[in-house]
């Protein structure tokens, strides 16, 4: 029940749709960033309030501009050929809209028949802060996953550099 | 007006987000002819995953390992940006241009 | 204090009375005409004087008194400016990076502890709120060096975004020794542990400023500061606007109010990196050595936070004041330079502190220096 979520929702949804179907892939990914912002605001409004500060600083710190300096690298400076979009997109269209319709089918009759959190428990979860829980769980119950995502962050760097060097 | 508010902050509502972005990420993926068209759809398609996760972990369970699994999905993603721009990178000082129907071969 | 979500939830009682864009003018109109303005206009005066008095000259001294109304006729010479868009250039995006910029640091105001009873909102994730949303200057500078379609305005882009999202690195590193102090992301309670008095009992979570809490502090807050330059792009890390190479950098075919926007959100930028030094380092509002909600007799809220917000506006202002000096003092990097002194200098150093101080709140039970001196446990 709430304005701002609904925007939220609404600006992550229309920005995700320009970022399907507008050709020039510049500004596609200028709204993948808008996009991320959205979905932070979600995430806040899950509760998942350090969920929502790393996901700004991970993907519109990190990722958006990693993207846009490969898209500045490799296009050629004025010869912009940007506009990128194939012409059989009937096939992907129905393909996709068959999949959305779908998930959104069988989550929902899944939904229906679990039991959910009542109305005070969700209060309760929303306005908890996270930050400390988060750290206690990664150092717990979740400390094998987080390792191996440190030795994964380690080789895709390594890699990454190894890739980019020069010849 | 007051129907949509309802359904937009219940669980509904963050599953139709999530199911909308993951269907347009694939509809990206197959569309883009370019490599880093297809690495946004990826990326749309890695945040769709996030949102149902943060969205089960709020309205069923009321923990917050949902959370955990969701912050694992932004590390590989922000890995999986690294590593794929530098194959695009390295790719299209190879063939000087990052259309993905070009990678065809198998060697240099 | 106020949890993100119940800040949330405080919005939703706001947005009842106006209409959404309602508040959104009100917003900027506040934002706008109270905060930025002010703080950048005088902020160009103030730098502009500064200079003059490094370099021997007299400086701004025509408009107004001692040329206080200098920012107020360059507004006016802003405005009356061609509005100009490059022929070729990108049009909706070059329209679009100001904003980036301004929203980027503007935003971030909204966190810091003006004094213990006035800050805008006190997020349990503050810290991380205001490395978030400064993250969007960063694709600001980089859209708007490409919209442009100049090939200086996009080398200073590339520089800009390159040294950015390196420099956060370093940044990020050394807060955490502060976090690991107080246990806290909230800047709030942060600054309110940093209270000493020499008159009367401590509280017992009073440790003094966090700069001299230990020697690994003391350093972390020199990184911070340096890695809070590099990202404002202060001299002497001003390579994406070098105007000895690149023109005037990213910013060369802005002119009028967009390139208002982006001085703007700079010197918004510059005073937000002081302010953070300041609150997480420097004691935030705490006059030193004295805390006056005891002293024995109970002042008037309103006066203790009158006199809190000038203890917080002086030690930013001089935090402030040590970035106008090093702008004529030190001569810039080159870029490789630049980069090495991020990766192999201030990044090493940083861990080394986190695991510095980890150590000391081990081996001392978190006292600071000067609780041990005082004796205290």
């Amino acid at each position: 029940m709430n304005k701002v979520l609904l925007l939220a929702e609404i600006l992550t949804v229309a920005s995700a749709l320009v970022v399907g179907f507008h050709p020039n892939i510049l500004y596609a990914s200028v709204f993948l960033l808008f996009t991320f912002c959205g979905v932070a605001v979600m995430f806040l409004y899950a509760g998942a309030d350090f969920l929502a500060g790393a996901q700004i600083i991970i993907y519109v710190g990190g990722v958006t501009i990693l993207i846009l300096f490969a898209i500045m690298l490799t296009q050629w400076l004025y010869k912009i050929k940007l506009a990128d979009l194939r012409n059989k997109m009937i096939l992907p269209a129905i393909l996709s809209v068959a999949v959305a319709v779908f998930l959104y089918r069988a989550l929902h009759q899944m939904v229906a028949t679990l039991p959910l959190q009542t109305p005070e428990a969700l209060e309760k979860f929303t306005s908890t802060p996270k930050t400390a829980l988060m750290g206690h769980a990664l150092l717990g119950s979740y400390l094998l996953p987080f390792e191996a995502i440190t030795i994964l962050l380690l080789g895709a760097m390594v890699g990454a550099v190894w890739l980019a060097r020069p010849e | 007006m007051n129907h949509l508010m309802q359904f937009s902050s219940s669980l509904q509502g963050y599953l139709a987000v999530g199911a909308m972005l993951f269907s347009l990420g694939i509809f990206c993926v197959l569309t883009r002819k370019n490599a880093i068209g297809i690495l946004l759809g990826i990326e749309l398609i890695l945040n769709a995953a996030a949102i149902n996760f943060v969205a089960f972990s709020k309205f069923r369970t009321g923990l917050i390992d949902g959370q955990i699994v969701a912050l694992f999905i932004m590390l590989i993603a922000a890995a999986e940006a690294a590593v794929a721009l530098a194959v695009i990178l390295r790719f299209y000082r190879l063939k000087q241009t990052i259309d993905a129907d070009e990678a065809s071969i198998m060697r240099n | 204090m106020v949890q993100s979500a119940q800040f949330a939830h405080s919005l939703e009682g706001w947005f009842g009375l106006l209409p959404l864009w309602g508040w959104a003018a009100v917003s900027a109109f506040i934002v706008i005409y109270f905060l930025a303005l002010p703080f950048g206009g005088l902020a160009t005066y103030i730098e502009r004087k500064i200079a003059a008095d490094m370099q021997d000259r007299i400086g701004p001294n025509r408009v107004g008194p001692i040329g206080l109304f200098q920012f107020a006729a360059d507004a006016v010479k802003m405005l009356a400016k061609e509005d100009f868009i490059p022929k070729g250039g990108d049009r909706f995006l070059f329209n679009l990076a100001p904003l980036f910029v301004v929203v980027g640091s503007c935003t971030a105001f909204a966190v810091l502890p003006l004094s213990k009873y006035l800050i805008g909102a006190d997020l349990n994730i503050g810290v991380v709120f205001i490395l978030a949303v400064t993250t969007l200057i960063a694709p600001g500078l980089l859209l708007g060096s490409w919209a442009s379609e100049n090939k200086w305005s996009l080398l200073g882009g590339l520089r800009a975004a390159s040294q950015i999202v390196s420099y956060e690195i370093p940044v990020a590193l050394s807060i955490l020794p502060i976090v690991l102090i107080s246990g806290s992301l909230q800047i709030g309670s942060i600054v309110e542990q940093q209270g000493w008095t020499v008159f009367g009992e401590n509280q017992a979570s009073y440790h003094f400023w966090n700069a001299f809490h230990n020697p690994f502090t003391f350093f972390s807050m020199f990184l911070l500061f340096i890695g809070g330059l590099a990202e404002t792009n202060r001299i002497p890390f001003d390579l994406p606007e070098a105007e000895s190479e690149l023109v005037s950098g990213f910013n060369t075919e802005f002119s009028g109010m967009r390139f208002g926007l982006y001085a703007l959100g700079e010197f918004c930028d510059v005073f937000v990196m002081s302010a953070m030094v300041t609150a997480l380092y420097l004691g935030g509002w705490h006059i030193p050595f004295l805390d006056i909600e005891k002293l024995g007799f109970a002042l008037p809220t309103a006066l203790v936070a009158f006199v809190q917000f000038h203890m917080f506006m002086i030690k930013t202002l001089l935090v402030v004041f040590v970035v106008m000096w090093l702008r004529w003092t030190l001569p810039r990097l080159r870029v490789d330079q630049l980069m090495g002194m991020c990766w192999k200098g201030l990044l090493p150093l940083a861990f080394f502190n986190i695991l510095g101080t980890a150590l000391w709140m081990w081996v001392f039970k978190g006292q600071s220096l000067m609780q041990l001196l005082a004796g205290h446990g």
